[in-house]
């Protein structure tokens, strides 16, 4: 395999200087070149689904910065190249900065973003740098390679491989799998420790200077330079085309792609079928994508997994247990949260001490899912103050929460649908208080999988699990961050009476290994039976805490749970 | 134009060959190769040069070929992308091992092309080039007839025209497009019109593409201009002069570049209209019965082809052009060696269907002269008004 | 050879030129509107973007021009086929989705392989030349105070308004619009309570099809006829389904109008070419600082 690809790459390296005619040079030059921008823009929106339609313009920022430091200023054209990849990054950095603090400009919003963006460059650029007339510039290209076109195809080699390794790197890499994440649910994500905002920006700075750079070659190549054949939404289609046909999921994905279209457009150039050619190249992209949803290689990758049996690597014996601090270790004051005029936290005061079993009951709609979302960093509590060992929390990014060591669960399971159930539980020790890397972090998801049983859906992905095994992969993620604090929400719920035992084992097992535990449950048998102590919620307000036999008794307790009139 | 089973294996196999290595063209047939944008945007204009090529070709066959070869068109699609022209070209000069190459459409286009020209030391005989600065090659030779300073030739052969009007203009609007070379020229006109006496009313740039005509006619309406400067090409005039329309607006005078000469018959609005052109199918043009043939021919092979607009005008011309010159030079040095037709070529002159083309001044142009005329939309035809010897039968400008 | 295009400063412009100008932003809006409409019900509602909605529009544009060319057929009486017509293509095409179950992304790329199909056949048939229908609708206008209106602007407005209202008031007061609202919302919910989901999945896409011809007259009508201009029109159309938010019927043209008169009056004050500037950045401004207004 590595003697292959050497192979490989010394025949690539060595094309300009075996005497073929030009021609292959320069087609393999329109290959690569599609190469680098589809893989680029699969960094950003194939992996973290952040749809681009703007990756003209990026590109079209490298042309122009090339073309106008070369063409108008006399740069040498080499020295070009590194800023025309920079201009693209700072651009789309400055622009990552302004939109990823949006929440609600996800989807189809930035999408029209980028798209709105390529508009306003192209403008720009015609009214400024350009001026009209279109740049032409000829550089000499230096004498290395025995044809001009060889030295472009040996630049955009360069490029093409820098970028597929970058790829390549990022896909296997924490960073990669945080934008994996966030492509799946970025909510999530964020609340497991993935820092979405800083990973949006540097995926995003990374495709635009790589396309910057793409772009800056290109100018050399065409050597004429024109706003409307440089800003182009068909670019972007392209562009998007590819790597949809390759396939998204797989950092090699739209390289093929762009292979598979760029020959494919190239093979219609005859002079008496373009017009019949334009039309099979529609009806191939069509026969293929049915045939091949997630893209030419996303299918072959499919039809080679499910050959593969499940492996295990050996699991290491359990680590010791830590040893829970005791005393407060969250400690919640006057914390409030409000929802268009609905106070859904009406200053909750509540203490969990270290290593206990805290069971938080209360009615339907009483605040306990709001409060964990407010402890997680889901929301951001309006006033009141949260302490967990000490530091304040409030305010905090939830990735930052996570990292302090505190995990949850969700009531309804949100897994990342589109990772593997050993991915899903591989991602918190990578993003926790630890920061594994890639393989130290799947070792641990396997000592997971082993505790909740699941070892044999590893390679699954969760839409094919059943309910039961959903909720205890939910837990085993939460699990996997080694928390200092978990909260868990309704987890029994849903479950028969023996997946309730198996449950509740687990639950003290986790314990055991040095976990302080708060335990949002309905179901009052398991509160009953498994927690020290317990905190009742109603309205908005811890209204009742202590021993759980006691607490329920409590007259308050008794009435807002029989519904009686509460004042 | 339908597709019959044979022409689809042609297209099946033509499709294969892209990337097989032709044999070497040992055969007798002289293969000369060009690409022409047949699909995308600019395909409109290409279907014209790809008739009038064929036909070109189908003559110079009938008249024995070049040096008693037959002659073979080797044409391919560059999908109006400069970069896949630039493969194409590498393609058939270093793959297909053509002998000759012809010119593809536009200036993007043709730039590429003059790069590979120039690093195989091809000849590029270029049909449609905006910007003649740009042309830094010395085997490359333009066969539409422009001068080498179009910005300033142009102008004043417009300006020219209209002092000929019933009103002779004094207030001149300028509405250009930032298409790369009809805004050269735009720019150009403000300085003859400065140089003339003549007034600057309005000046205004769109972007290229733009669709909504409203507001730039209402304010070409508010400048009330004698003469209407439309830097514009294509479609454009058309969709101007209707958003006038709308106003219930028709400048006294007007001229628009390059326009689609079809369309703009259809807009009643439009009569009066100047524009820029090489040639018409009128006489003196069609004096000559070779050509008087060639525009018969062109009629019924456009009617063909369902192209809208049958008559033979700047565009087709500058093709046809083309391949005179490309004949002339061959037949003159009875060679097919590029340096030696393109040294023929710098010292010689060519008369085709509108003038005489030379290439003996700076890059290969010539600086101040051209064979360019301006035409006139009267009564539904365009009819050339100026200069006057090439104007049609006792035609003026109106 | 840059020049010096810096004399379009900023104009104070008469009244009648703002007017005006508004006028035809809005006219331009409209249309814009009309052929957005189609594409944010089946993006909103069957989660297809459908590009093929610009080469259907189109290819009613070329078949009223074509009627009306060859057998004098009025315009609006081409309807009568071309709605039918393009109604069973967008049946035709929701069954092909639902029948390969194809992906959101997907349905773009399956679509932009059908319009590369559908522009070449246009240009095989009508060659890549303009093509410019005549019709008697175009010389009607009338006068206003010192503004003016033209036929064929009214009748795109008139239909623009006529279908997103219509389609609004459906959706709202109807209980097929009900159904269609639940479908949208949560469609196993609404099969559960016995929304006949696949029935009224053909029948917006039917009516998406259906809008596509209706925008081909009015492009027919006021613009001229290209294959190529199949293409011009997305980025513009996109942006305005995008920021009318998607499957909401007034959307498209409330934004189209937002996008048209910011361009047109742009045009009237300034240099013209400056246009995309303000209207785009006017609309990411918007994004930004009112996101939760979509």
């Amino acid at each position: 395999m590595k003697a292959g690809l050497g192979i490989f790459a010394v025949a690539l390296l060595a094309l300009p200087y075996v005497g073929l005619p030009a021609f292959y040079e320069s087609f393999s030059y329109l290959l690569l070149s599609a190469i680098v921008l589809a893989t680029s823009w699969n960094i950003l929106s194939g992996y973290s689904g952040y749809f681009s339609f703007g990756h003209g313009a990026f590109f079209g920022v490298g042309v122009y910065t090339t073309a106008g430091l070369a063409g108008k200023l006399d740069w040498p054209f080499l020295w070009t190249l590194p800023l025309a990849a920079l201009a693209a990054a700072v651009l789309g950095v400055a622009l990552g900065a302004v939109v990823f603090r949006v929440r609600a400009l996800r989807g189809e919003l930035f999408a029209l973003l980028t798209l709105a963006i390529t508009f306003v460059l192209a403008t720009i650029a015609l009214n400024t740098v350009d001026g009209g007339p279109g740049i032409q510039f000829m550089v000499d290209t230096p004498k290395l390679t025995p044809t001009a076109s060889g030295f472009l195809y040996l630049l955009m080699l360069a490029a093409a491989a820098l970028t597929l390794w970058i790829a390549y790197a990022i896909y296997h890499s924490r960073f990669g799998t945080g934008l994996l994440a966030i492509h799946d649910d970025e909510d999530v994500a964020e609340v497991m420790g993935v820092p979405t905002y800083r990973f949006k920006l540097a995926a995003f700075a990374i495709s635009c200077a790589l396309a910057g750079l793409a772009g800056g070659i290109h100018a050399v190549f065409v050597s004429y330079v024109t706003v409307a054949e440089t800003f182009s939404i068909a670019l972007a289609v392209n562009v998007v085309l590819m790597a949809a046909l390759g396939g998204t999921r797989h950092w090699l994905g739209p390289a093929v792609g762009a292979v598979a279209i760029t020959v494919l457009l190239y093979a219609f150039t005859s002079g008496q079928a373009a017009v019949l050619g334009r039309a099979l190249t529609g009806l191939i992209l069509i026969v293929v994508i049915v045939a091949m949803p997630e893209g030419i290689l996303g299918q072959l990758l499919k039809r080679f997994r499910k050959k593969e049996p499940v492996r295990k690597p050996p699991v290491e014996s359990a680590r010791p247990a830590m040893k829970a601090k005791t005393g407060t270790i969250l400690e919640v004051r006057g914390a409030s949260k409000a929802f268009k005029g609905v106070q859904a936290l009406a200053g909750v005061d509540l203490d969990v001490r270290g290593g206990e079993i805290l069971g938080l009951v209360g009615p339907n709609g009483s605040g306990k899912s709001t409060l964990i979302n407010v402890v997680s960093g889901h929301y951001t509590a309006d006033s009141g103050s949260i302490r967990f060992e000490g530091a304040e929390l409030i305010g905090v990014a939830a990735h930052r929460i996570a990292r302090a060591g505190i995990a949850r669960t969700y009531q309804i399971p949100r897994p990342f649908p589109q990772l593997t159930v050993l991915q899903n539980i591989a991602l918190p020790p990578m993003f926790g208080q630890v920061a594994m890397d890639r393989a130290a972090a799947e070792r641990e998801a396997w000592r997971w999988l082993e505790f909740t049983g699941l070892e044999a859906k590893a390679h699954r992905f969760p839409p094919d699990l059943n309910l039961h095994e959903r909720k205890f992969l939910e837990l085993a993620r939460a699990l996997a961050s080694r928390p200092k604090l978990l909260f868990l929400d309704e987890v029994l719920s849903g479950l028969t009476p023996v997946e309730m035992d198996g449950a509740l084992r687990l639950i003290r097992a986790i314990r055991e290994q040095g976990a302080t535990i708060v335990f949002v449950e309905h179901v009052m048998r398991a509160v009953m039976e498994l927690t020290d102590r317990i905190v009742v919620l109603t309205y908005g307000k811890a209204i009742a805490a202590g021993q759980p036999a006691e607490v329920m008794r409590h007259p308050d307790v008794v009435s807002a749970y029989l519904g009686t009139a509460h004042v | 134009m339908k597709i019959t089973r044979r022409q689809a294996l042609a297209a099946g196999s033509a499709v294969l060959s892209s990337f097989i290595l032709p044999a070497r063209a040992q055969g007798k047939p002289i293969r000369i190769g060009s690409t022409l944008p047949l699909t995308g945007p600019l395909a409109s204009l290409a279907i014209i040069h790809k008739v009038t090529a064929e036909i070109c070709v189908d003559n110079l066959n009938k008249r024995g070929g070049l040096l008693g070869r037959p002659v073979e068109w080797v044409l391919r699609d560059d999908q109006s992308k400069p970069e896949l022209t630039r493969t194409i070209y590498e393609q058939l000069i270093t793959a297909d091992k053509v002998d000759l190459i012809q010119s593809p459409y536009a200036t993007a286009s043709i730039l590429a092309a003059m790069g590979v020209a120039q690093r195989y030391n091809k000849m590029l005989l270029h049909t449609s080039f905006g910007i003649p600065r740009l042309a830094k090659y010395d085997m490359q030779f333009q066969t539409a007839g422009s001068p080498f300073d179009p910005e300033v030739v142009w102008p004043n052969h417009i300006f020219d025209a209209a002092a000929k009007l019933p009103k002779p203009p004094k207030t001149i609007a300028i509405v250009t497009s930032k298409f790369p070379s009809v805004h050269a020229i735009s720019v150009g006109a403000r300085e003859v019109l400065k140089k003339r006496g003549l007034q600057e009313v309005l000046h205004l740039e769109y972007e290229f593409g733009n669709r909504d005509f409203g507001p730039i006619a209402a304010r070409v309406k508010d400048a009330n201009p004698d003469f209407l400067w439309g830097g514009t090409n294509g479609i454009d005039p058309v969709l101007m002069l209707e958003a006038m329309k709308k106003i219930d607006y028709r400048p006294p005078a007007q001229v628009h570049l390059f326009p689609a000469p079809g369309p703009m018959l259809k807009v009643p609005e439009a009569q009066g209209s100047l524009a820029l052109t090489t040639f018409e199918s009128h006489p003196p043009f069609t004096d000559d019965p070779a050509i008087a043939q060639f525009v018969k021919t062109y009629a019924e092979r456009a009617k063909e082809a369902g192209i809208p607009y049958t008559a033979v005008d700047l565009q087709s011309a500058i093709m046809y052009a083309a391949w005179q010159v490309l004949e002339a030079a061959v037949n003159a040095t009875k060679s097919l060696d590029d340096k030696t037709l393109a040294a023929w070529l710098r010292k010689s002159e060519v008369k085709c269907l509108f003038g005489t083309l030379k290439w003996n001044g700076p890059q290969n142009y010539v600086e101040g002269a051209d064979l360019y005329k301006v035409k006139q939309l009267q009564q539904g035809r365009w009819l050339v008004v100026h200069p006057d010897p090439w104007a049609a039968p006792g035609a003026k400008i109106v | 050879m840059g020049g010096p295009g810096s004399e379009d400063r900023l104009t104070v412009p008469s009244a009648t030129l703002l007017g005006q100008s508004v006028l035809s932003g809005v006219f331009i809006g409209a249309l814009y509107g009309l052929l957005g409409l189609g594409l944010s019900l089946s993006w909103g509602m069957l989660r297809q973007v459908n590009l093929t909605h610009f080469a259907l529009a189109f290819l009613g544009g070329y078949l009223t021009f074509q009627l009306a060319a060859v057998a004098k057929v009025d315009p609006f009486v081409s309807l009568a086929v071309t709605v039918p017509l393009f109604f069973g293509l967008g049946v035709a095409l929701h069954g092909f989705f639902t029948r390969f179950k194809v992906t959101l992304l997907n349905t773009l790329l399956v679509t932009f392989g059908l319009t590369s199909i559908i522009e070449a056949g246009i240009q095989w048939y009508w060659t890549a030349d303009f093509q410019r229908m005549e019709s008697a609708y175009a010389q009607v206008r009338w006068k206003i105070g010192p503004l003016y209106l033209s036929l064929p602007d009214v009748i795109t407005l008139g239909l623009a308004l006529a279908l997103c209202f219509g389609t609004w008031a459906v959706l709202r007061f109807t209980d097929l619009g009900k159904a269609i609202r639940a479908m949208t919302e949560d469609a196993p919910i609404a099969a559960a309570f016995g929304v006949d989901e696949k029935r009224l999945g053909y029948l917006v896409s039917g009516v998406a099809g259906a809008f596509a011809a209706v925008a081909g007259v009015c492009l027919a009508l006021d613009h001229t006829l290209a294959p190529v201009q199949i293409y011009a029109w997305m980025g513009v159309v996109f942006a305005a389904v995008m920021m009318g938010g998607l499957g909401r019927p007034l959307g498209p043209l409330v934004a189209g109008i937002v996008i048209g008169v910011s361009e047109a009056l742009t045009m009237a004050v300034t240099a013209p070419t400056w246009a995309p500037l303000v209207s785009f950045s006017l609309l990411i401004a918007i994004l930004l600082f009112r996101p939760s207004r979509f």
